[in-house]
C-alpha cells in the first residue's frame, strides 16, 4: 500500500513536471531562439589568388552585420556570418562547405567566388540540408542545366552581362569584334553568350580567344587583337587577368585602335589602372551610382564605413544577395532552409539594383542590364563607370533554366 | 614586309618575357646547383620584390631606384632566412626537410605580405621615358619591353661573367662541385652559402619588380612563375647558369608563339618541352645525369 502511495506521488511529481515544461517551452523557446543568431556560412576565397574578391565578400557581410544588428536583426533575430577559406578550389570548397554545415551548423550559404566551386557544391546541397545563395557565381549553366532546387542566383550572370553589352552594341558604330575570355567556366560561358548576342545584332565576331587561367604574358593575345581589324574587343577576363591584359594593352596602344568592351567592370581594376582604365565601356553588376534610395543608403554606409573606399560589383552583389535572403527568410518567418526556398520563389524585392524578380522557374534573379562607361567624376577620388543605357529585367534575363535569349 | 613585323613582334615579345623569366630561374638554379636546396618559397621572394619595388616607387617617384632598393631588401631578408633557419638543417641528408622549410617561408611571406599591403592589387606604373611604343616593320612595340629585353641580356652577362672571371665566382663554382675541398682549402663555405642564397632572391626581387608593370603587383603573382622556372631549371638542367638561361628562352618562345598558334595547346606545350628535353637528356640541357 505505501509502495503503491508513493508510486503514486512520484507518477504525479512526474506529471505536474511534464505539465509545467510543456506550459514552459513555448516561452523558453521563443527566448532561445531570440539569443541564437541565424547563422550563415561564407565559404570564400581568403587565400590565393581571388583573396580581392573574397576581402569584398567579407567587408559587405561585416557592413551587412552591423546594419542588420542594429535594426533588431531579421525576424528579430541577429546573423552571424561564419567564414572559410575555399582557396578557389572546387574540393577545398566541398570541403569547407561540409565543415560549415556539420560544424558550424550553417544551413545557409553564400559568398562563393569561383562558378566552379559552386558548380561542384549544388549536388551536395540536398545532403547538406542547406541552400545556397549566389551573389556573383557568373556561370549560366548553374541556372539551366545544373540547377538543383535549393539553389538561387540573386547576381547578373554571365550571359546577362553580356546581353546588355551585345543590346547597346546594336547601335554602335563598331561592326567587327574580337572576344579575349579565360579559359574558365565564366569565361567560354561569357564568351558564348556574347558571340550569340552579337550574331543575333547583325555584327561580326571575327576571332575568339581563350587565355589560360593565370596567364600572365598577353602580348601573343594582343598582337592577334591587333592583326584582326577588329574595331571592338568583348574581354571576359576578371581580376589579375583583366589588370595584366588592360596594363599590357595600354603598353601596346591597343586602346588606341580598339574600343574595349568588358562583361564586368570591376572597381579594383579601375583604381589599379588609374588613367588608363578612362574609355572602358562593359556591363556592370552593380552601378555606383543608380539612383535609388536603397543604393544612396547602403553608398553612404560602406563609404563611411571603409573611410571613401567605393563599393565594387562584388559589394554590390553580395549586398543584393542578402537583401533577397533577408526579404525570404521575413516572409518565411523562418531561417529554416525549405521554407526560405518557398518564400524566395517569386519573391520581387527592391534593391541597390532595382527591382530584382527572383523567379520560380529557374531561380535566376532577374536583373537589370547596366553598361557604364569609365569617366572621371569629381565626387570621386578614382574613376567609375557612369550608367549610359539600363535595359529593362524581362530583357535582360535569359529564357527559364537556359543562357541564351529567344526574344 | 609585315608577316616579318609580326615575325619579329612574336620574336621581341619572347624575349621579354624571357628575361622576366631568367630572373627568376637563374637564381633559383644557382641556389639548387650551391646548395642542392629546391627552394619553394621562390615564388613568394618574387612576389615580396614587387611589393618592395612598388613601394619604393611610391614613396620616392624613382622606378630606376626600386631596381636597387628591392633586390638589396629581399636580398637581405634571404640572407636572414638562410643564416637563421637554412643553416640548421645542413647536417641533415633528407631534402624534405628544406622542401617543407622553404614551403613554409613561401607561406609565411604570402601572409605577411597580405598583412602589410592588403589584398588589393596595387598600382605598378611604369616611368614616362619608357611609355610609349616604338613601331618595328610597322608592328608597334612597347619600349618597357624592350627595356625588359637589353636589361635581361646586360644581366645575364653581367652574372655569366662574373661566375667566370672573378675569385667569388670561381669560388661558387668550385663550392657546387665539392663543398668539402673548398672547406678543407680554408674558404667558409657557409659565407658563400648565404651569399648565393641572398644573390638568388635578389634576382626574383628584381626580376618581381619588372613584371610588376605588366601585370600589377597582387596576391599570388609568384605562384605561376615559379612553376615556370622549375620547369625552366629542370630543362636547362639543375645548377646550370647556362641552362637556365637557354631553359628561359626557350620557355618563353614556346608560350608565346605556342599561345597565338595553338591556343588551345599552350599550357601543354611547355611540359611537352620538359618532357622531350627529358627524355633525350635526362639531366637536362646542360646539366649532369645523377
Amino acid at each position: 500500500m505505501t509502495t503503491r502511495q508513493s508510486a503514486t506521488r512520484r507518477a504525479v511529481l512526474k506529471a505536474v513536471t511534464a505539465a509545467s515544461a510543456l506550459v514552459a517551452a513555448p516561452s523558453f523557446l521563443r527566448q532561445a531562439s531570440a539569443a541564437n543568431p541565424i547563422k550563415i556560412g561564407i565559404p570564400t576565397v581568403i587565400t590565393g589568388g581571388y583573396a580581392l574578391l573574397g576581402s569584398q565578400v567579407m567587408r559587405t557581410c561585416k557592413l551587412v552585420k552591423k546594419m542588420t544588428d542594429a535594426k533588431g536583426g531579421v525576424i528579430g533575430q541577429p546573423i552571424e556570418f561564419v567564414y572559410q577559406d575555399t582557396q578557389g578550389d572546387p574540393a577545398t570548397c566541398v570541403r569547407k562547405c561540409h565543415e560549415l554545415v556539420e560544424r558550424d551548423n550553417c544551413r545557409i550559404l553564400t559568398g562563393v567566388i569561383v562558378s566552379s566551386e559552386a558548380a561542384a557544391m549544388l549536388p551536395k546541397l540536398e545532403e547538406w540540408n542547406a541552400i545556397f545563395i549566389s551573389h556573383g557565381n557568373g556561370d549560366g549553366r548553374l541556372t539551366a542545366e545544373l540547377l538543383v532546387p535549393r539553389f538561387f542566383r540573386a547576381n547578373t550572370s554571365a550571359p546577362m552581362g553580356a546581353r546588355a553589352l551585345a543590346l547597346y552594341l546594336k547601335d554602335a558604330p563598331e561592326k567587327k569584334f574580337i572576344a579575349i575570355a579565360s579559359d574558365a567556366a565564366w569565361g567560354r560561358s561569357s564568351n558564348a553568350a556574347f558571340e550569340e548576342q552579337i550574331k543575333k545584332v547583325g555584327k561580326d565576331l571575327v576571332d575568339k580567344i581563350y587565355a589560360p587561367v593565370a596567364n600572365k604574358d598577353y602580348s601573343p593575345y594582343i598582337t592577334k587583337i591587333l592583326q584582326s581589324g577588329a574595331q571592338g574587343c568583348y574581354v571576359a577576363l576578371q581580376g589579375d587577368e583583366a589588370r595584366a591584359f588592360y596594363s599590357q594593352a595600354t603598353q601596346y596602344g591597343l586602346a588606341q585602335r580598339v574600343q574595349f568592351f568588358t562583361e564586368i567592370v570591376a572597381q579594383a581594376d579601375i583604381k589599379v589602372l588609374g588613367r588608363d582604365a578612362i574609355g572602358l565601356m562593359g556591363s556592370s553588376r552593380y552601378p555606383l551610382t543608380y539612383d535609388v534610395p536603397q543604393n544612396t543608403a547602403f553608398r553612404e554606409a560602406f563609404m563611411s564605413e571603409y573611410k571613401n573606399e567605393i563599393p565594387d560589383w562584388s559589394d554590390g552583389e553580395m549586398y543584393q544577395a542578402m537583401m533577397i535572403l533577408f526579404a525570404a527568410i521575413e516572409k518565411a518567418g523562418s531561417p529554416e532552409p525549405m521554407k526560405i526556398v518557398a518564400a524566395m520563389e517569386d519573391l520581387d524585392v527592391t534593391s541597390v539594383k532595382g527591382p530584382v524578380l527572383m523567379r520560380k522557374c529557374d531561380h535566376q534573379g532577374e536583373n537589370q542590364g547596366f553598361v557604364v562607361k569609365v569617366a572621371k567624376n569629381d565626387k570621386y577620388a578614382e574613376p567609375i563607370g557612369e550608367i549610359v543605357k539600363i535595359y529593362p529585367r524581362e530583357l535582360n534575363t535569359p529564357d527559364c533554366r537556359s543562357a541564351s535569349y529567344s526574344k | 614586309m609585315d608577316f616579318l613585323g609580326f615575325i619579329l613582334a612574336q620574336c621581341l615579345s619572347a624575349l621579354s618575357q624571357a628575361a622576366i623569366l631568367f630572373f627568376i630561374a637563374c637564381g633559383l638554379t644557382l641556389i639548387f646547383g650551391i646548395m642542392r636546396i629546391v627552394n619553394f618559397a621562390h615564388g613568394a621572394i618574387f612576389m615580396l620584390g614587387a611589393y618592395v619595388g612598388v613601394t619604393t616607387v611610391a614613396v620616392t617617384g624613382s622606378f630606376l631606384l626600386s631596381l636597387f632598393v628591392a633586390p638589396i631588401v629581399v636580398g637581405a631578408v634571404g640572407m636572414a632566412f638562410e643564416r637563421l633557419f637554412l643553416r640548421r638543417l645542413y647536417g641533415r641528408r633528407d631534402g624534405g626537410a628544406y622542401l617543407l622549410l622553404t614551403f613554409g617561408l613561401a607561406v609565411v611571406l604570402s601572409e605577411l605580405i597580405r598583412v602589410i599591403w592588403g589584398a588589393q592589387p596595387l598600382s605598378a606604373g611604369i616611368p614616362d621615358f619608357l611609355r610609349g611604343i616604338v613601331v618595328i616593320l610597322g608592328q608597334p612595340f612597347p619600349l618597357y619591353r624592350l627595356f625588359l629585353i637589353v636589361l635581361g641580356i646586360a644581366a645575364a652577362i653581367a652574372v655569366w661573367q662574373f661566375l667566370e672571371r672573378t675569385r667569388a665566382g670561381l669560388l661558387i663554382r668550385a663550392v657546387s662541385q665539392n663543398a668539402e675541398m673548398v672547406h678543407a682549402l680554408g674558404t667558409d663555405i657557409d659565407l658563400v652559402r648565404t651569399g648565393v642564397f641572398g644573390f638568388g632572391c635578389a634576382m626574383a626581387a628584381l626580376g618581381g619588380v619588372l613584371a610588376a608593370p605588366l601585370v600589377t603587383a597582387f596576391l599570388g603573382m609568384g605562384t605561376t612563375v615559379v612553376i615556370d622556372a622549375f620547369v625552366i631549371v629542370i630543362i636547362g638542367g639543375m645548377g646550370s647558369f647556362l641552362g637556365s638561361l637557354i631553359g628561359s628562352t626557350l620557355v618563353a618562345f614556346v608560350q608565346v608563339l605556342g599561345a597565338y598558334y595553338f591556343q588551345d595547346l599552350a599550357l601543354a606545350l611547355m611540359y611537352f618541352l620538359m618532357l622531350t628535353v627529358l627524355v633525350i637528356r635526362p639531366g637536362g640541357l646542360l646539366g649532369k645525369e645523377e
